[in-house]
């Protein structure tokens, strides 16, 4: 039946085609939030940059840290929740001759994360727009010994200062620059082959960017049964826990005893770690039966996307959902070099877990 | 709580940083801009040199020897006078291609290790440039890893073949280089990487497009762009077997203390006071006399001078075994040999109106 064929050839290219377009949407996202600094305690930037991707009549929402709530579901119902804000260092001071402080507002992702900052530029985000710095490295020529071995082994924040290249406190404060403004990494994105891609925190800000695509095609028909939620805050400890605080809040305003919660997964750190552009990352802090972990399994079944599994992962971020018997899964898209300042993730990786979610949702498989 | 959906202007909020400032072909500040960001590692300067090239008038009789480096000479009669800028950047060359398909890069290359790891860096092949990620140390992730000390770097493109990485035009030679970004600090402070010595290029080639070499008199001057200096000044040696000058000005940075991790003992020459006599250096000392005859040149053309000393080499004492007396000049720099290497424009400026006055009046 030529005619059959011919139809099933025009549906595959079409198939296809939708395939390409939806990517490069999550491609377009990921370089329009890329460069915005949403360290925690400052995602006001990246949670206005979110609203604006969501269709004027979603029902839009914020809680008192700033996260970004969208109202799909009813009252207490299942929630997807990512977080919003990438680990950052904030101004802690001025030098007399115009040189920034930093200190951390939450715990590094690596041991190493400072030794990042030396040699390198910075962005400061001040109230309205960035100010750019480089922080201080010791000339090559001028080197001692004793400053190399300290460098390399024991570098703290102590030694690092962002030049702006002015001469005096008044005028680095002249760029608009206050304590606690937010520093981030140069947001310097990198092309590399096999759809990867790389920068800063951009693990966490593909997450946002697949939820951002997942959202966008669920609003429409408001079949949905879970709320989305970009939760502020979620690197900061809720006091006296392990567990986020964004997060924590995400769980007392929604009421959400089901939960899927974005993560990453550090890739390719050996033969039992998640690999990079293979699929996402189903984490679950032990391998036990789950209404939520049934919804994911069945959705990347119908969609053909394949899932790695982590279990044991005790995550900060899904601990509010399961500290009273929530169901709460994490779906963790791997990231190799995770926490560097060349955070790589595969686009494929990005867009499986865009699909995924809007098959979940759209379905109203978590109802 | 409702959620207010204030104007973000996005990712073109964040294009102001690496701005440039307003274009002018002839200045030394665009000219080095441009500059800086052309590929050129010690032994591959041919870019270098050929965008050099093509903006010097068709008039000047331009040469090059076998190793790349490239002069013009205008005058007659003594003294001859040269002036030599370098063209090299520190950089790698692709050593070798794993069957996992990194890629393992030779060279020692002279920057802080710690500011290499897993940092972007750019392939130059034949088929264009490719970009990779330097592999961090194996540890990097550990409560408490070993330092940073590799003794091969390596870069990871993405592929996981040697095959794939072939495809992309990757070859053993091919040079590389740290991803460069022009970071605009203030108005005329910028930092990037290879301000050494694109910056000294710039300013000569400003020089010599502002100056009218038909009135020159009395004097032969020299204007060189030299390759290999930070490997050994290996093209300045090659040009001193053919150019015997009376007076060699090396045109490089001077290495600045002016930043909060060095000892301002020395190299006290501060950012956007002027241009800097670089008197006393491990490779020259200039004579009294010669300084003070500097000094009387900047004050008779209003040039904004400093005088200090420092470390490092420069291209133009390997000139004093023909006779030559070496004075370098240099404009301030700090955070030298790394990717943040800082300028202020007006010690360029200073600097390009010191080259003329020695052209000049010298």
């Amino acid at each position: 039946m030529p005619g059959v064929r011919r139809l099933a050839r025009i549906a595959v290219l079409i198939f296809a085609l939708a395939s390409l377009a939806a990517a490069a949407d999550v491609r377009a996202l990921i370089k329009e939030i890329f460069p915005i600094p949403s360290a925690t305690g400052n995602e006001q930037f990246l949670a206005a940059k979110i609203a604006g991707f969501l269709p004027k009549s979603a029902v839009l929402s914020a809680d008192n840290l700033g996260g970004v709530y969208l109202k799909l579901g009813t009252a207490g119902g299942p929630v997807i929740a990512a977080g919003l804000d990438e680990f950052g260092y904030v101004v802690s001071g001025f030098t007399p001759d115009g040189y920034l402080t930093l200190d951390r507002a939450v715990p590094a992702p690596l041991s190493i994360a400072d030794s990042f900052l030396l040699g390198h530029p910075v962005v400061i985000m001040t109230k309205m727009k960035p100010a750019y710095g480089i922080v201080s490295q010791p000339s090559m020529h001028l080197l001692t010994r004793e400053r190399r071995d300290q460098l390399a082994k024991d570098l703290t924040l102590d030694l690092v200062f962002v030049d702006l290249g002015v001469r005096s406190e008044s005028e680095a404060r002249a760029k608009g620059i206050e304590i606690l403004d937010p520093v981030t990494f140069w947001p310097d994105l990198t092309t590399l082959a096999n759809e990867i891609w790389s920068g800063p925190a951009l693990g966490q800000k593909s997450l946002c960017a697949a939820l951002i695509a997942a959202a966008q095609e669920m609003v429409p028909d408001r079949s949905s049964a879970a709320d989305i939620v970009w939760a502020a805050q979620s690197r900061f400890p809720a006091r006296g826990t392990r567990a986020s605080l964004g997060m924590t809040r995400v769980r007392a305003k929604s009421g959400a005893t089901r939960a899927i919660v974005l993560d990453t997964a550090a890739a390719d750190r050996g033969p039992k770690s998640p690999v990079l552009g293979k699929g996402i990352v189903l984490l679950q802090a032990k391998d036990a039966p789950s209404k939520v972990r049934e919804a994911i399994e069945a959705a990347a079944l119908e969609k053909k996307i394949p899932l790695q599994y982590h279990m044991g992962a005790e995550s900060p971020l899904m601990a509010p959902f399961v500290s009273d018997g929530g169901d709460a899964v994490g779906l963790a898209l791997p990231v190799r070099y995770a926490g560097t300042p060349s955070e790589a993730v595969s686009l494929k990786d990005v867009q499986a877990l865009a699909v995924l979610l809007a098959e979940i949702v759209r379905e109203g498989r978590l109802k | 709580m409702k959620l207010r959906r204030p104007l973000l202007l996005g990712a073109a909020f964040f294009a102001a940083g690496s701005a440039a400032l307003a274009q002018n072909p002839f200045s030394e500040w665009d000219l080095f801009r441009q500059l800086v960001m052309i590929p050129g590692i010690s032994g591959q300067e041919t870019k270098v040199m050929d965008f050099i090239q093509a903006d010097l008038p068709k008039s000047l009789k331009v040469q090059r020897d076998a190793k790349n480096d490239m002069w013009f000479t205008v005058g007659s009669g003594r003294p001859h006078i040269l002036f030599v800028a370098h063209a090299d950047e520190l950089g790698f060359t692709v050593d070798k291609i794993t069957p996992q398909g990194l890629v393992r890069l030779k060279g020692r290359p002279g920057f802080l290790p710690q500011a290499c790891e897993a940092r972007p860096f750019v392939i130059y092949t034949a088929k264009g440039p490719v970009e990779g990620i330097m592999v961090p140390r194996p540890d990097f992730d550990a409560a408490k890893p070993q330092p940073y000390a590799p003794d091969t770097y390596e870069m990871d493109l993405g592929p996981e073949t040697e095959a794939e990485v072939r495809a992309l035009g990757v070859a053993e030679g091919n040079p590389v280089i740290f991803k460069k970004h022009i970071v605009d600090l203030a108005p005329g402070v910028a930092a990037v990487r290879a301000v050494d010595d694109r910056a000294g290029c710039a300013a000569l080639l400003a020089a010599a497009l502002q100056t009218d070499w038909a009135a020159l008199k009395g004097r032969t001057v020299t204007c060189a762009w030299s390759v290999e200096e930070e490997i050994g000044l290996n093209g300045a040696a090659a040009l001193a077997k053919v150019l015997k000058p009376d007076y060699v000005f090396a045109i490089d940075t001077f290495v600045s203390s002016d930043a909060p991790l060095e000892n301002n003992r020395f190299a006290d020459a501060k950012l956007g006071f002027g241009a800097v006599l670089r008197a006393l250096d491990n490779s020259s000392l200039v004579p009294k006399t010669e300084l003070n005859k500097m000094l009387k040149l900047a004050a008779a053309h209003s040039i904004p001078i400093q005088v200090a000393n420092s470390r490092g080499g420069n291209d133009g004492s390997v000139f004093v075994a023909g006779g030559a007396v070496d004075i370098p000049i240099s404009w301030p720099g700090t955070y030298a040999h790394s990717f943040i290497e800082k300028i202020d424009s007006r010690d360029l400026a200073a600097l390009t109106a010191l080259i003329k006055a020695i052209i000049a009046d010298f």
